[in-house]
Formats: C-alpha cells, sequence, structure tokens
C-alpha cells in the first residue's frame, strides 16, 4: 500500500467516526466513537512525518482527556438525549444554513489557496523525535514552562470548580 | 506534496471536512458534553492543517504548535469538565437550552 | 570634620518624622526629646560648621547633593549654597528656633495632649526643615520648596486650636494669602529662567553681573514679581491681612514663624536677589514705597489695638516694613542686620507676651492686664529690655539696625521716606511703651481669681527670655556704624561678598557718604524721637491711666473707630474680592456644574440607558446563539476574504 492509499483511509475513517460521533445521541457512544477517529488521525499524523505528535495524540488526547470525558459522564449519569420536537427549528434551520455556507467557502478558499501556497517538497522530512526535542527545549523554552504552570493554574482551577459547596 | 507523497490538498480537505462536521455538532447538539467533544475535533482538525503545511514546508515549528495545543487542550478539558460538573450539580442537567440564567 | 550641609536640614526632617510617627504611641518625654533635641543637634551641627566659616570668612560653598530635574537645557540640582548670607540666616534661625523649641516644652505641656503635643513639634520640626532649606538652597527651585514649605507649616500651626473656628478661618485667610504672593514668586521665576537660562544663583547673579545692560530691561517686571512673592510671605501692605490673624496659633509659634524667621523669609529672597534688583531701579523704587507705607500703616494700627499680640503682629508688619524700606533704597546690609536683630528682639517680646498669657490663663486683652512686674519679675525685665531694642534705645541692638537703616534712607537721599521712617520709629515706642505700662505697671484689672493664679514661668520658657534679652541687648554691636570706625561694622564687612559690584550703565556713581557729622546728628535725632514716644507713653498710661488717650480718641470718633479697625482692609477685601468670588463659586456649582455639566452627563447616560434597553433582547442566554452569531460573523468574513 503506498502512503497516500494509507493517508486516504486513515482521512475516510477519522471523519466517519466523526460524523458517527455527532450524529450519536448517546454520549458515552459519542465519546468512544471520537476515540476511534483520534486515533486514526494518529496515523494521518504518522505519515505526515510527526510521530512525536501521533504517539501525543494517541496517549494524551485519545488516552487521557477523552477517558476524562468518559469519566465525567458517568459520573453524572448523563441521559440520552431525547428528540425533542420543535427543537427551536428556526436556530437549527439558520445553523444548518451557516454551516453550509461555510463549508462552501471553506472549500472555495482550498482551490483558491490551499495546495498552491504550500512549497512543494523535494525530499521527505525528517520522521526524528531529536530535532522537535531540541526545538522545543531551546527556542521555544520559555513557552513550555509557561505551559507547565497553565497546566498548574487548570488543576488548581478545576478542583476549585468541581469541589462540592458545603453549604447551599 | 508533503511528506511520503501525499498532496498537500488531500490534508486539507480532510482537515476542512472533520472542521465542518465538528461545527455541525457544536451547533446542533444540545448536550453541553457533546457540543464539548464537538470543539475537540474542531481543534484536531485544525492541528491537521497544521501538521500538514509543516510537513510541506519542512518546518518543525508545526509541531511545536500542535504540541502545544494539544497541551493547551488539555487544560480546557480540565477546566471545563469541571464546569460541566459544578453545573450539573447546581441545576441538574447540562441541556444548553435550559442553562440560560445569564440573560437579559 | 566639616558637617555636610545638608545633614542640617535633615535632622530637623528626622524630628519631624519621629515625632508623627512614634510621637502619640510614646508620650510627651519622647516627643520633647526628639522634637528639641533634633534642633539642638541641628543648631550644633549648623554652628560647628558656622564658627570657622564666620572666622575665616569665604567665598560660596555650594554642595550638590543630586540631580533632581532634567528636562531639554533645563535641569535643577538639590544643592545647598553657603554664603555669608546664608550662613548669617542659618546662624539665628538654628539658635532662635531651638529656643523657641525649648520654651514651647514648657508653654505645650499643660494643656495639650499627648497627640497634639506630637503634632505641635512635629510641625515645628517639619518647619524648621522647611525654612533651613530655603535659606540654604543654591537655586530658585529648591528655594521655592521650602518657601512653600514654611507656608505649609504656618497654615497648619495657626490652625494648630484648629477646633475653634476663628482659628481654623485665620490659617485659611494666611494660606490663602500667600498663594497670591507665591503665584508671584513662582512667575518670577518662569521670568529669571526665561532670562538667564538657569535658576542656579550662582550662574543666574554673575550672569547679571557680567551684562548688566542687556538684562536690565526685562528685569524689572521680574523683579517686581519676585516681590510680590516677599510681599505675601513677608506681611506687606496691601498683602499683610493675613499676619495679624495668624495670632491664632499657640504664642511659641508666633514667636518662631511670625516674627523671626518665616516672615523675614521675603527680606532674604529679595537680598539674595539684589544683584538683579539693583539693575531694577523701578522696581526698589516699588519696594522702598511699600516698605515704607507698610511701616508707617501698621504703626498706626498698633497704636489702637487692645490684644498683645495683636500690637506685636502689626509691629511685626511694621518693621517687615522697615527692612523692606532698607532693601528699597539699596541698604541691603541694614535690612539684614535688622532681620538679625529683630529675630532676637521680637522672638522675646512674643515669648514674653506668652509668658504673660500664660500666667494670666489665657487673656490675651491688655485692658484686664497690669501690675504684672512684681508678679513676673523675669518676664517684666526681659520684656522691657526687648521692648527697649525695639523702640531704639542705645546701645541696644535695635538702636544701630534702625540707625543703619535710617542713615541708609537718608544717604539714598529719599526725604520723605527718611521722615516716614522717622515718624514710625517714634510710633514704635509709643505704641510698645504703651503695651509695657498696660501690662505690667498700674494694678491689675484682671478679675481676682484670675490674679490669684498669676505665677512666673518654669525655667523652660524663662532661660530663652533671659538669653534672648540679652542678644536684644548686645546684639547690636556686630553691627556698628561707620563713625565708631572703618571696620566697626562687622556685619557689613562679613556680607560683602554677597554685594558685588554692579550698576546699571550710566549710574555707576556711587551712593553719597554721609559724613561723622551728620551721621551723629541722625543718631541724636532718632534717639530723641523713640525717647519722646516712649515718655509720652509712659506717660499717659503708666502715669495717668490711659486718660490723655482716651480724650484724645474721644475728639476724633471716627478716626479711631477706622484705625481700631485696622483702617477696614478686611471688609475691603470681603467686598471687593471675597463676595464676589464666593457669588461667582456658587454660580459655577449651581448653573454650570448641576446644570451643565451634569446635564450632559446624565443625558449621555439616558440615551445609553435606552439603547441598551433595546439591545439587551439579544443577550438570550442561550449559548448556542452566540455560537452561531459567530459562525456568521466568521462566514461574513471568509467571504469578503474570497470577494477581495
Amino acid at each position: 500500500m503506498t502512503p497516500r492509499l494509507v493517508f486516504d483511509v486513515a482521512a475516510g475513517l477519522a471523519i466517519l467516526f466523526a460524523c458517527v460521533m455527532v450524529v450519536h445521541r448517546h454520549p458515552v457512544k459519542s465519546v468512544l466513537a471520537l476515540v476511534v477517529s483520534f486515533f486514526a488521525l494518529a496515523v494521518t499524523y504518522v505519515l505526515l512525518a510527526a510521530p512525536l505528535i501521533a504517539a501525543v495524540q494517541v496517549i494524551v488526547y485519545a488516552g487521557a482527556i477523552l477517558v476524562l470525558f468518559l469519566f465525567v459522564l458517568m459520573l453524572l449519569n448523563v441521559p440520552e438525549e431525547v428528540r425533542q420536537t420543535p427543537d427551536r427549528p428556526i436556530h437549527q434551520a439558520l445553523s444548518a444554513g451557516a454551516i453550509v455556507a461555510f463549508a462552501a467557502a471553506l472549500l472555495a478558499s482550498l482551490r483558491a489557496y490551499g495546495a498552491t501556497r504550500a512549497a512543494p517538497s523535494a525530499e521527505l522530512p525528517p520522521g526524528d523525535l531529536a530535532p522537535v526535542a531540541r526545538l522545543l527545549f531551546s527556542d521555544h523554552f520559555l513557552s513550555f514552562e509557561a505551559l507547565s504552570i497553565l497546566l498548574l493554574a487548570a488543576l488548581v482551577g478545576s478542583f476549585v470548580l468541581a469541589r462540592r459547596e458545603e453549604s447551599p | 506534496m508533503t511528506a511520503n507523497g501525499i498532496p498537500i490538498g488531500d490534508v486539507l480537505l480532510a482537515s476542512g471536512a472533520l472542521f465542518v462536521i465538528g461545527l455541525a455538532g457544536a451547533l446542533l447538539r444540545r448536550n453541553a458534553i457533546s457540543i464539548f467533544l464537538a470543539i475537540e475535533l474542531m481543534m484536531n482538525a485544525a492541528n491537521l492543517a497544521v501538521l500538514g503545511y509543516a510537513a510541506a514546508l519542512h518546518s518543525l515549528e508545526g509541531q511545536i504548535v500542535v504540541f502545544f495545543v494539544i497541551a493547551i487542550a488539555a487544560a480546557e478539558a480540565a477546566v471545563g469538565l469541571a464546569i460541566f460538573v459544578a453545573l450539573f450539580r447546581h441545576t441538574e442537567t447540562i441541556d444548553v437550552n435550559q442553562i440560560n440564567l445569564l440573560k437579559w | 570634620m566639616t558637617v555636610a550641609l545638608w545633614i542640617v536640614p535633615a535632622l530637623p526632617l528626622a524630628g519631624f518624622l519621629l515625632c508623627l510617627l512614634l510621637g502619640t504611641r510614646l508620650g510627651k518625654g519622647f516627643v520633647s526629646a526628639a522634637g528639641v533635641g533634633s534642633i539642638g543637634i541641628a543648631t550644633l551641627a549648623a554652628w560647628s560648621r558656622l564658627l570657622p566659616y564666620f572666622r575665616d570668612g569665604g567665598g560660596a560653598v555650594v554642595e550638590r547633593i543630586a540631580p533632581w530635574i532634567t528636562a531639554g537645557n533645563f535641569s535643577v540640582d538639590v544643592s545647598f549654597r553657603l554664603d555669608p548670607l546664608s550662613a548669617l540666616m542659618v546662624s539665628f534661625v538654628t539658635f532662635v528656633g531651638f529656643l523657641i523649641h525649648l520654651y514651647s516644652v514648657g508653654y505645650m505641656k499643660h494643656d495639650e495632649t499627648d497627640a497634639g503635643y506630637a503634632r505641635y513639634f512635629a510641625y515645628m520640626n517639619l518647619f524648621m526643615f522647611s525654612m533651613l532649606t530655603l535659606v540654604l538652597a543654591n537655586n530658585f527651585v529648591l528655594m521655592f520648596v521650602g518657601w512653600e514649605g514654611v507656608g505649609l507649616c504656618s497654615y497648619l500651626l495657626i490652625g494648630y486650636y484648629y477646633e475653634r473656628e476663628y482659628a481654623a478661618a485665620a490659617g485659611r485667610k494666611a494660606f490663602v494669602v500667600n498663594r497670591i504672593g507665591d503665584f508671584g514668586f513662582l512667575l518670577g521665576m518662569f521670568g529669571v529662567f526665561s532670562l538667564f537660562g538657569t535658576l542656579d544663583f550662582g550662574d543666574v547673579f554673575s550672569r547679571a553681573a557680567a551684562n548688566p545692560g542687556r538684562f536690565a530691561p526685562g528685569l524689572t517686571v521680574v523683579c517686581l514679581l519676585l516681590f510680590l512673592g516677599a510681599m505675601g510671605k513677608s506681611a506687606q501692605v496691601p498683602l499683610h491681612v493675613w499676619l495679624p490673624d495668624a495670632m491664632a496659633g499657640p504664642t511659641p509659634v508666633s514667636a518662631l514663624i511670625h516674627a523671626a524667621t518665616m516672615v523675614t523669609a521675603g527680606v532674604y529672597m529679595v537680598t539674595r536677589c539684589n544683584a538683579l534688583f539693583r539693575l531694577a531701579p523701578e522696581a526698589m523704587a516699588v519696594v522702598a514705597v511699600i516698605g515704607g507705607v507698610t511701616a508707617i500703616f501698621a504703626a498706626v494700627i498698633a497704636l489702637a489695638q487692645n490684644d498683645i499680640k495683636k500690637v506685636l503682629a502689626y509691629s511685626t508688619v511694621s518693621q517687615l516694613g522697615y527692612m523692606f524700606l532698607a532693601c528699597g533704597v539699596g541698604a541691603y546690609v541694614a535690612g539684614m542686620f535688622h532681620v538679625l536683630t529683630h529675630a532676637f528682639f521680637k522672638a522675646c517680646l512674643f515669648l514674653g507676651s506668652g509668658a504673660v498669657i500664660h500666667a494670666l490663663g489665657g487673656e490675651q486683652d491688655m485692658r484686664r492686664m497690669g501690675g504684672l512686674a512684681p508678679k513676673l519679675p523675669v518676664t517684666y525685665r526681659t520684656f522691657l529690655v526687648a521692648t527697649l531694642a525695639l523702640a531704639g534705645i542705645p546701645p541696644l541692638a535695635g538702636f544701630f539696625s534702625k540707625d543703619a537703616i535710617l542713615t541708609g534712607v537718608f544717604a539714598a537721599n529719599r526725604p520723605i521716606l527718611f521722615a516716614v521712617g522717622l515718624f514710625t520709629a517714634g510710633l514704635t515706642a509709643f505704641y510698645m511703651f504703651r503695651l509695657v505700662s498696660l501690662t505690667f505697671s498700674g494694678r491689675f484689672r484682671g478679675s481676682a481669681e484670675v490674679g490669684a493664679h498669676v505665677h512666673e514661668a518654669p525655667t523652660t520658657m524663662t532661660l530663652p527670655l533671659v538669653v534672648l534679652a540679652f542678644l536684644s541687648a548686645v546684639g547690636g554691636f556686630l553691627g556698628l556704624p561707620e563713625v565708631f570706625g572703618e571696620s566697626a561694622n562687622r556685619v557689613a564687612a562679613f556680607l560683602a561678598p554677597v554685594f558685588p559690584p554692579i550698576f546699571l550703565p550710566g549710574h555707576e556713581v556711587a551712593r553719597h557718604a554721609v559724613s561723622p557729622a551728620k551721621e551723629w546728628i541722625l543718631m541724636g535725632v532718632s534717639v530723641t524721637v523713640a525717647a519722646a514716644g516712649l515718655l509720652l507713653a509712659w506717660d499717659w498710661y503708666a502715669k495717668k491711666a490711659g486718660r490723655p488717650a482716651e480724650r484724645l480718641a474721644a475728639s476724633f470718633p471716627r478716626l479711631y473707630a477706622l484705625i481700631a479697625d485696622k483702617f477696614r482692609i478686611d471688609e475691603l477685601y470681603d467686598v471687593l474680592f471675597v463676595r464676589p468670588f464666593s457669588w461667582l463659586a456658587r454660580v459655577l456649582w449651581k448653573v454650570v456644574d448641576v446644570l451643565v455639566i451634569d446635564g450632559f452627563l446624565n443625558a449621555g447616560a439616558f440615551v445609553v440607558e435606552l439603547v441598551g434597553d433595546a439591545l439587551r433582547f439579544l443577550q438570550t442566554g442561550n449559548v448556542r446563539n452566540y455560537a452561531l452569531t459567530f459562525l456568521l460573523g466568521i462566514v461574513a468574513l471568509l467571504l469578503i476574504v474570497l470577494a477581495g
């Protein structure tokens, strides 16, 4: 199989399961669909010469973040979304129209700019971890450290938010 | 052409498709957690586009950006889910149509 | 080891901070130690520096502490200047200040709370800091800092008994009237900068001396503006109105600020700028005339006052007029000499009056005094010495300084001003002896209860009186007139470097010297006039219990009422300035502020409220609406980009 074929299959799978995710009314199933979609995306990342990101995608995104979603869903015991009629028909119609318009505009801009602006590559980009790591810990070291503070803040913030209040 | 002979157009097309799907989910679903999931999907679509260009331009900076985006998504998910937990405890629902206290 | 100049003002500042921050907590003992001690150490520090300077003489010493303001070609340093003029001022400001602080310990101890006592000494220390900064400053800007500082302290200390309505009003009045003068000083400072391009004393005066013809045209206005500042600070007509009211403050404050030091700042400033004033003959003439008018005007008012401190206040205004008269005719040395001797005897008089008021439990009206001499022996003797000194009886200090001024006026060929000065000298002797007679001789006219409690002041109060009386007696020998020898006038010899030879082109002729014979005659005349005033007052008030004066007043009832009412200047200002301004303020408040400005604001708020009322329905509270709006915006943007 050529890499291109693999890419197309993986991307197709990602899109398919994304659709499943959106369409399914049961949130737990939505999350599981999204996990599959993210795995497929990880495959495309590998093909785009970003193995580190692919690994992070699997470990952090699919492994940690989505599991956190599942955990919260089960904690809250969120019920299945009930079909409501009418569920704000004006909003739904307007949204659908806007989404279509957006998709059309996106396609048009892809046609106009997307493919042409990228310089064609003559050789394979390195799929190596070392250069990425070197860049991350030299030029972007400060941002990297700032990120750890952000995560700490998020940790504290979520703790404070989700804490059960003593008095009503 | 990007790495491995994958045309940039394919990457961008896939990215756009995922983005629009995520957008539809964010706008049409009523369950707050589903909306949140859809937003995660949109973020991944953006990541895919960034990686595509990074590969096409032989730049490692793209990977750095995506790395940061994933980290920030983690923080966002933690805080967002904490908000939902607090909200659900308060109102017994996560249907965004029911949650409209902040109106005129 | 020489003491740096900045130490001298820094010590009172430290005392101020100590009293302010810790005074209330640590009590009166600590405040006395910190408040008086800081001035004592500052006096020692200053004199350790001044004694060699007085002995060896020497030019101007400038000590630069730090650059302060630098903007373009304008730069000002924090720098201090020691030259004969500032040395003279520092010498008596520190010493007299120390004596008055010492006196304050006895005066303030009984009737004040800990907090009030700490506040008093904090303000007094702050005043000393400001005054020393003013005197030692090496440029106009730093001088202005001290100038404003002493004004502020004056305001704070006049209003020290702020719970009394009239004291608070007097403080306000002093502040506002001084503001007029400060405004003139500020403008004068701008003028100096625009003429000379610098505000450093040394540079300004050397540039003026190097090129007198070039600067002379602009200097008249500049000097008049500077003199306006001096008029405010030194209470010259027509800005004299604040000083008599300033007597609402504690008596030591009157002695320190409103007799010995701050009010002479104007004279000091004019003398400091003598190089500029001498290039502006018109301004000099104005100074002389205002000084002369003030001298006689205040002396006349003093004749008819019954409040012991008011008499002394008008006497101070009158003597300040004398000093300006001297400056105006170019006799700067005589003016400064009078500043020095006046500091001694007027401080002594104020402190003595404080001792009297203290003894009588707060009574200030001389009509309810009398016969106090045997009960207050120390106060009486020191008061008498200081009075004789002020009256100009040889060989006490006031005689020599007053004589120097009169000689200067005579030498400058100003017969009218000379006559005014001479007449004022007679009036001065008269009203001062009226005061002494009413207070100390005859029989006691107050209530028996008050009379029974009369007691001599404690040592902390009498010691400064004795020292100041001694200085009032001998201080004059520092400046003996020329008839006693070429170098008899040590003050003149010492101050000589401060008065560089500067002459307008065409005015190089020096003043004609007064011959010894004429000088003896002048002295004789002034002594005769003073003695006449003195004896007349003694006769009228001590021997005949004031009956001749009553008859005289009764025969000119309207004139007497006018004088007793201080020529109704306050009432005139009330009609001319205060009422129109309060009317204007009322109009601005009721019409401009309430109607126009508030109207605009309320109209704007009303429109915003209307729009908000309409738009708030967009705020549905539903997240998905917001997201949809967001998306519509993005689509619109994308379309614009694509179409572009």
